[in-house]
């Protein structure tokens, strides 16, 4: 059981001592029950902090954010940031490592265990509420346990929790500085790959059929694509400009730009930007699930970057955010590569 | 023109609508979304929604519009195409007051100082029918705090209000009035018991706690006063820049503008419009690479501004008309309200 205090007094002393430049974590915000990603630099705001079913969001995208910004202002930072990591967040941050996106010594994890459970899905949770909104989620054990104007309602953690929670294999951030809560890892709450593995028992026309339809509902919004601490590309092939713009770029260069992808959300131009972005995430995606939470006509995304990473699990024995100095996916060769093509 | 029409009846009345593409909220992958009364809907109109994930504003200003086609061949001066939409009426139903709202706002942007010829050839086939809030849909709503009413009909053709077994249809415009007349005799006359109902509803409706902009009538001059505040920075910290707040807004309406180049030899392609957003990072970058508005903290001042400051010197009212869609569809917790309220507490 993690007491949320012992969270509060590690970022408190840290912020206090300089030992830590801010603490990236979760506090409660204004809608409901929900939590939303907190920037404390003032120890006394340390109190803000909070742990609960609804701490969705892989928070390392902020320090890809930090280091974007230092580079912008040429800066460098006089101490680490602190940051709040469950088991999926804490491998993002291990494959930024093996990127070589930033250094082990910038970032300070405060690593939580999600324990016996995981985050919330509120599509799934809504149905339970009998249309009312919760206005807090705690952990308690198994269950997730929710105050509504109706009062209090406990739930089996197991019947609300996000797929990518129920599949998620490593529930406990190996890689941390200082950790909170109980290793459960090889608890069994669901097949791994459980979503894909239904899936893909449909023959070929069904699934395209299911993918088009789902291309075609695409907004492009790029709310997967923004959520996601590994689409870190300066340049990404689905915005309008493409390239970094200096007053060293001439009018031709300019309008000579390529445009990978039109602006236009139709099938053909949603498919190149959901598949790309699939592709790059191969090696690289550690099943944080929140493109799919993020997505606000419900596209079912991690069935696609679930794909590239049983891929690279059964054709490689890869682990993506295993260890930080384990090999990246596409950047390394084994002298055993099961394609006679490559040896 | 005041009716009474039986639950029972709403499919006798959209099938009596021939002349017409009915669209009606559908639940589907989880969402609620508008689909056309088609084989699959037909005879399962309920009209028991929340409120769509999508706001209706695409009906008369879709999210890709296609301006004309261009082709040049060598030799020749280049041939442009206009397409403007097709003539086809549609008559959208279970529109939420909120909605409602935020198509005279879209009319003041693309009929006011100009006529848009593609919207304006949408615009003047679409018929709303609306549905009155009985209690909030969302827990997010906040329309009473921006001049709206869940029971507002601005905006609309048609008012419809749910009373149990019927409902109560008033109405609004003439177009209302033809939807409501092709199919008279599923109608009923009011009784006087209907007339009390619905006022009880009504009343009943308005009174039902909101989420609440404390300040709405200071807002313009207090956002102008605060433009410079550090607490854009701060508020937008967790910002991602994903395009959900202003593609799920009913009233948000820039537009970008490209050419699909289909083929380069001979060059033949489209014009095309599309939503655009202020949240993106490359929106109103210029071609020096430079851009105005350079950080989150600016970009969702943009955004709140835009609705309750620049919207409001322009047109004498707000832009937001409080569905609450950007705050409920947010992957990292913004919320106009809380922006606003501290914003202008801030402005003292």
């Amino acid at each position: 059981m993690i007491n949320i205090q012992d969270i509060r007094d590690t970022a408190r002393d840290m912020l206090a001592k300089g030992e830590v430049r801010a603490v990236i974590g979760y506090r409660r915000g204004s809608r409901g029950m929900l939590a939303e990603p907190a920037f404390i630099t003032d120890p006394a705001q340390a109190d803000d902090l909070v742990w609960d079913p609804t701490c969705f969001h892989n928070l390392s995208l902020y320090l890809v954010e930090d280091r974007k910004f230092l580079t912008h202002v040429r800066k460098t930072a006089n101490a680490p940031i602190a940051i709040v990591t469950k088991g999926c967040d804490a491998r993002s941050i291990v494959v930024l490592l093996q990127e070589h996106y930033f250094k082990r010594e910038d970032v300070y994890i405060i690593g939580v265990s999600c324990e016996g459970t995981g985050v919330v899905d509120e599509r799934k949770l809504a149905p339970h509420l009998n249309g009312f909104q919760a206005s807090n989620a705690a952990f308690d054990g198994d269950d997730f346990v929710f105050i509504t104007a109706e009062g209090e309602k406990r739930l089996p953690a197991r019947e609300v929790m996000a797929d990518r929670c129920l599949e998620c294999r490593i529930p406990f951030p190996k890689e941390h500085n200082a950790v909170f809560g109980e290793d459960k890892t090889g608890r069994q709450l669901a097949e791994p790959f459980a979503a894909l593995t239904r899936f893909e028992t449909q023959g070929t026309a069904e699934r395209w059929d299911f993918w088009s339809h789902h291309f075609d509902r695409c907004i492009r919004c790029f709310a997967c694509r923004s959520v996601c601490p590994m689409c870190y590309c300066e340049e990404c092939v689905v915005d309008s400009i493409t390239f970094p713009v200096t007053t060293e770029t001439t009018a031709e260069d300019k309008a000579n730009r390529i445009r990978w992808i039109e602006r236009s959300a139709v099938r053909s131009e949603n498919i190149t930007y959901l598949m790309t972005r699939a592709m790059h995430l191969a090696g690289r995606c550690t099943d944080c699930g929140e493109c799919e939470r993020a997505c606000p006509v419900n596209v079912p995304i991690r069935l696609l970057n679930n794909k590239m990473e049983r891929e690279a699990r059964e054709q490689f024995g890869f682990e993506p955010g295993a260890s930080i100095g384990g090999p990246s996916l596409v950047a390394s060769f084994l002298d055993n590569d099961p394609g006679d093509f490559i040896r | 023109m005041e009716k009474i029409l039986d639950k029972k009846q709403i499919d006798d009345w959209i099938a009596a609508l021939t002349d017409w593409d009915v669209h009606t909220p559908v639940l589907e992958d989880g969402i609620w979304t508008y689909q056309p009364v088609n084989s699959a809907v037909r005879g399962a109109v309920r009209l028991d929604h929340p409120n769509t994930n999508q706001s209706p504003k695409g009906f008369a200003f879709p999210q890709r519009e296609i301006f004309f086609s261009f082709e040049q061949i060598k030799g020749e001066p280049p041939r442009l195409t206009q397409i403007l939409p097709k003539e086809q009426r549609h008559a959208v139903f279970g529109v939420r007051p909120c909605d409602g709202r935020g198509v005279p706002r879209m009319d003041k942007v693309f009929t006011d100082h100009v006529e848009d010829p593609y919207y304006n050839a949408r615009r003047k086939n679409v018929a709303y029918v609306g549905l009155a809030c009985n209690k909030p849909p969302s827990p997010n709503c906040f329309c009473l705090s921006v001049g709206g009413s869940p029971v507002s009909t601005d905006g609309l053709d048609v008012q419809m209000t749910d009373m149990g077994d019927r409902y109560f249809v008033k109405a609004i415009t003439e177009t209302g009035k033809a939807l409501m007349s092709v199919a008279g005799s599923f109608f009923a006359e009011p009784a006087a018991a209907d007339q009390k109902q619905v006022k009880q509803v009504h009343a009943e409706a308005v009174a039902y706690p909101q989420r609440k902009i404390n300040d709405p009538d200071g807002a313009p001059a207090k956002l102008k006063a605060s433009f410079n505040s550090p607490l854009w920075e701060e508020m937008a910290r967790a910002c991602i820049g994903c395009g959900i707040c202003t593609f799920l807004c009913p009233t948000c309406h820039c537009f970008d503008i490209n050419d699909e180049v289909q083929s380069k030899a001979p060059l033949k392609g489209q014009r095309v419009r599309t939503w655009d957003n202020c949240q993106f990072p490359d929106f109103t970058m210029h071609s020096s690479g430079h851009n105005p508005r350079e950080n989150t903290g600016a970009r969702l001042r943009q955004r709140v501004n835009h609705k309750f400051q620049y919207f409001h010197e322009n047109f004498g009212m707000h832009q937001c008309t409080g569905c609450g869609r950007c705050i409920s569809g947010c992957p990292v917790g913004i919320d106009i309200v809380t922006v606003v309220n501290k914003v202008t507490e801030h402005a003292g």
